[in-house]
């Protein structure tokens, strides 16, 4: 269970976070939804700790993880796997050793065992044969499957994807959805999705947290949200749906 | 009047203070060699074999021009040859072996760290690297210091090889000193310390040029232009602070 | 066969170091795979002495020095050299600094003792001899020279000035006494006129021995040596006359002073034939002794032998 408890957070002067609640159940795929540049991705950031908040308190099972030693909070990460939104493959390895990276560093398997794994993984992103290509050689949207590959090659407990949809066709946006849907199901773990595209909410999300002026605007599941009369909120979903309409 | 302030002023501190920030992290990270065991001899052959050539080409050249220069500006007969490899050695040894080095890996070694971990901190692979648990500056800055640290000496004595063996081959075939008295001159005023100074120079250097180069990398900002920057001063900082360290030893310890 | 990245760098490292030891090792002259043997020698005089400076046996060299510093118990110059461990330094060796320090160039020469004596053991003292430092000694001299040159020259200026007052007496008979003197003068200047090519062939050997300079510079060390002594004989000498020609000037000096004093005025003295006739004699000793000198400068010129060897 990850609970965030009124961060606060300001980049040069400049507040982004004023004082975020949100709560997430082991389980449960959550969709963290709002204008781009509403500070989606920065609160993403602050669940991992690769930032610090200004004020407030972020707990991961029950562990204030900015209280905690570095090495501790490095542990702590282990239990999580992270999509960026670029992919954020390394450029220096082939897509086999990307996702074989975090085996080869945090585990003591064979290399036979790896092989396994990765192919597994790989398999897993509908991508069985892109093993030896560099990530410079292959499209967006195979980048970000492979980056998907890597962040779930260690079986990890949580997976924050960060925009996992933006910037690609709908069909691909499509097979990321299913293969989060996937993901979440075949392995049980708990989701968090921040994204600005409602149709993949729809798709993949059980409850939905609405960011707004740096603040929790609204929450809940989304049948709630289809229900909700929330004016901020409806226009959000409405300008969403009229995308997608179109 | 008071961002001028600011920018001459108040940023250089800032920026000192998040410099060695950095470093005493690196320096946490050290203990933790299987991290970067990997990297280690891969940034070993980056930063030292693979700029092997360069550095002796250079090295080469400047101890040739060293030694035609010293031949024409000794006009009296009553000064004999000899002085000639009593200029060259002591020169190479002292300062044209580690300050030629030096300026050649700022400007391949520094700017290709810079532009490596620039990019690597905008496509977020930085983030990636520490999401997954990883110590990135241990991952990613330790080996390319400990590198820089250990083969620049390597890179140094080449170049002090080279550099004088120049010199002395164009000495002799351009008739302006016989290879015996450039070394008879040469040891004639031979120093032992003066290589032992060269070596602590070249720790000093090494370890600046990939420290800073880190430095401006890893806290890049803003996109490709970001980048571009990033690896613009990290060659320029590493040269000025090259010769700032260069002044400094040169008058603490000689 | 791959080479792997650790062997590639292993191997860079190895070579970088063997070439560092060895290029020091050349540079210090010391034998790249012999070791050599350490010894001390202490001097009064280190002469510019600095590390890194040659150590040579019969022009030969063996070493270099380690380091030059002043010990705290005796307060001499304490330096530490090594020579090849080929070379015995046999009880008797003994070592002396020479070269130029004016130009840096300053070694250590060693003169082995005995083949057949015992080996002085490891770190054991080296005697010290004499060095030659042409430049150095002739400076050190300088300044005793010029101290009596300046002796002699106030002296000769007391008795001119005193001369003065004597001439500048009007109707004095001095005047006549002056006339031989004047003649006398000319008689000198003479000589001198007709010495005046032999002057010049001593002129020009001195100026042949200004351009084996570097001959000096170079090995001729025991030529240099013997230059040296020779030269100081010289000094001794023209220091001899310097003092003979002070006493000379002293007595002028008296005997004015009585001729003032003594006898109360110059009229006296004049006055008195035999002291007339005594100066007169004088001068025509002093014409003799000339005529002789224009006979046979040679008995005169010996003291110039120095001279002859350039």
């Amino acid at each position: 269970m990850i609970s965030v408890q009124n961060l606060h957070k300001s980049f040069r002067g400049k507040a982004v976070l004023n004082g975020v609640d949100l709560e997430i159940l082991e389980g449960e795929t959550l969709a963290i939804i709002g204008r781009s540049g509403s500070g989606k991705s920065v609160l993403m950031k602050h669940i991992i700790g690769l930032l610090q908040p200004d004020a407030g308190k972020i707990t991961v099972d029950g562990i204030d993880i900015n209280a905690i030693s570095y090495a501790d909070l490095r542990r702590i990460r282990q239990n999580f796997g992270v999509l960026f939104q670029g992919g954020a493959l390394f450029d220096s390895m082939s897509s086999f050793d990307n996702v074989a990276f975090p085996l080869r560093t945090f585990t003591s398997m064979t290399e036979e065992e790896i092989e396994h794994v990765v192919l597994e993984c790989l398999g897993m992103v509908e991508l069985p044969e892109v093993g030896a290509k560099m990530p410079s050689e292959l499209s967006g949207g195979m980048q970000k499957r492979v980056a998907l590959a890597r962040a779930v090659a260690l079986k990890p407990r949580y997976i924050l994807y960060d925009e996992p949809t933006s910037g690609l066709d709908p069909e691909t946006s499509n097979t990321i959805d299913d293969l989060i849907q996937n993901l979440s199901d075949q392995l049980n773990v708990t989701s968090i999705v921040v994204t600005h595209d409602m149709h993949s909410v729809l798709n993949i999300a059980d409850k939905a947290a609405f960011v707004h002026d740096g603040r929790m605007h609204w929450a809940g599941t989304i049948d709630e949200l289809h229900r909700s009369d929330d004016q901020i909120l409806r226009s959000f979903v409405k300008a969403n749906e009229y995308l997608i309409g179109k | 009047m008071i961002q001028y302030t600011k920018k001459i002023i108040l940023d250089p501190v800032q920026a000192l203070g998040r410099y060695s920030q950095l470093l005493f992290k690196a320096f946490g990270a050290v203990p933790e060699f299987s991290t970067y065991r990997k990297n280690l001899w891969e940034q070993m052959i980056h930063v030292g074999i693979d700029s092997m050539p360069i550095v002796m080409l250079a090295a080469a050249f400047s101890g040739a021009v060293t030694t035609v220069q010293t031949s024409y500006q000794l006009v009296s007969p009553l000064i004999p040859k000899s002085i000639i490899g009593s200029i060259v050695v002591p020169s190479m040894v002292l300062e044209l072996g580690a300050v030629v080095t030096g300026f050649i890996l700022a400007g391949r070694v520094g700017a290709r760290i810079a532009a490596e971990l620039g990019t690597m901190r905008v496509t977020e692979q930085i983030d990636a690297l520490e999401a997954m648990g990883l110590n990135s500056i241990g991952y990613l800055i330790v080996p390319r210091v400990i590198a820089g640290i250990v083969m620049f000496p390597v890179l140094y004595v080449a170049a002090c090889f080279v550099g004088i063996g120049g010199g002395m081959l164009v000495g002799h075939l351009g008739g302006f000193v016989p290879m015996g008295v450039f070394v008879d001159g040469a040891r004639e005023f031979f120093q032992p310390f003066d290589p032992i100074f060269g070596l602590i120079k070249c720790l000093v250097f090494g370890f600046i040029i990939t420290s800073v180069s880190c430095f401006k990398g890893y806290y890049t900002r803003g996109g490709a232009e970001g980048v571009g920057k990033a690896t613009t001063e990290a060659a320029v900082a590493s040269c000025v602070l090259l010769l700032l360290a260069d002044l400094i030893l040169a008058a603490t310890l000689l | 066969m791959k080479i792997s990245n650790e062997l590639k760098v292993g191997l860079t490292i190895i070579v970088a170091i063997t070439i560092f030891i060895f290029g020091v090792r050349y540079f210090e002259d010391l034998p790249l795979f012999r070791t050599t043997y350490d010894l001390t020698a202490e001097f009064d005089n280190a002469g510019g002495l600095i590390p890194g400076n040659l150590v040579r046996v019969n022009g030969v060299s063996v070493g270099s020095v380690n380091g030059v510093s002043i010990s705290e118990k005796t307060g001499k110059v304490e330096v530490k050299f090594h020579v090849d461990r080929k070379i015995s330094v046999t009880e008797g060796s003994y070592a002396t600094v020479s070269g130029i320090d004016a130009l840096g160039a300053v070694r250590m020469d060693l003169f082995l003792g005995p083949r057949d004596a015992a080996l002085i053991p490891e770190g054991g003292l080296v005697g010290t001899g004499e060095g030659n430092d042409l430049f150095g000694d002739l400076s050190a001299r300088a300044p005793e020279m010029v101290q009596k040159f300046d002796d002699v020259l106030s002296g000769l200026d007391k008795v001119l000035s005193e001369t003065g007052t004597m001439l500048s007496e009007p109707e004095s008979d001095f005047r006549t006494t002056l006339g031989s003197v004047k003649g006398s003068v000319a008689q000198l200047e003479r000589l001198l006129k007709e010495e005046r090519a032999r002057i010049s062939i001593i002129l020009q050997n001195v100026e042949d021995a200004t351009g084996s300079i570097k001959t000096i510079t170079s090995d001729n060390g025991p030529a240099v040596t013997k230059l040296v002594s020779d030269l100081s004989v010289t000094i001794a000498s023209l220091d001899r006359e310097l003092v003979s020609l002070g006493e000379a000037s002293r007595s002028l000096n008296e005997l004015l002073t009585k001729v003032n004093e003594g006898q109360g005025t110059l009229g006296m003295l004049v006055n008195d034939p035999s002291m007339y006739q005594k100066m007169d004699s004088t001068l025509n000793g002093i014409n003799a002794l000339l005529a002789d000198f224009r006979v046979n400068p040679g008995k005169y010129l010996g003291q110039m032998k120095l001279v002859d060897i350039f």
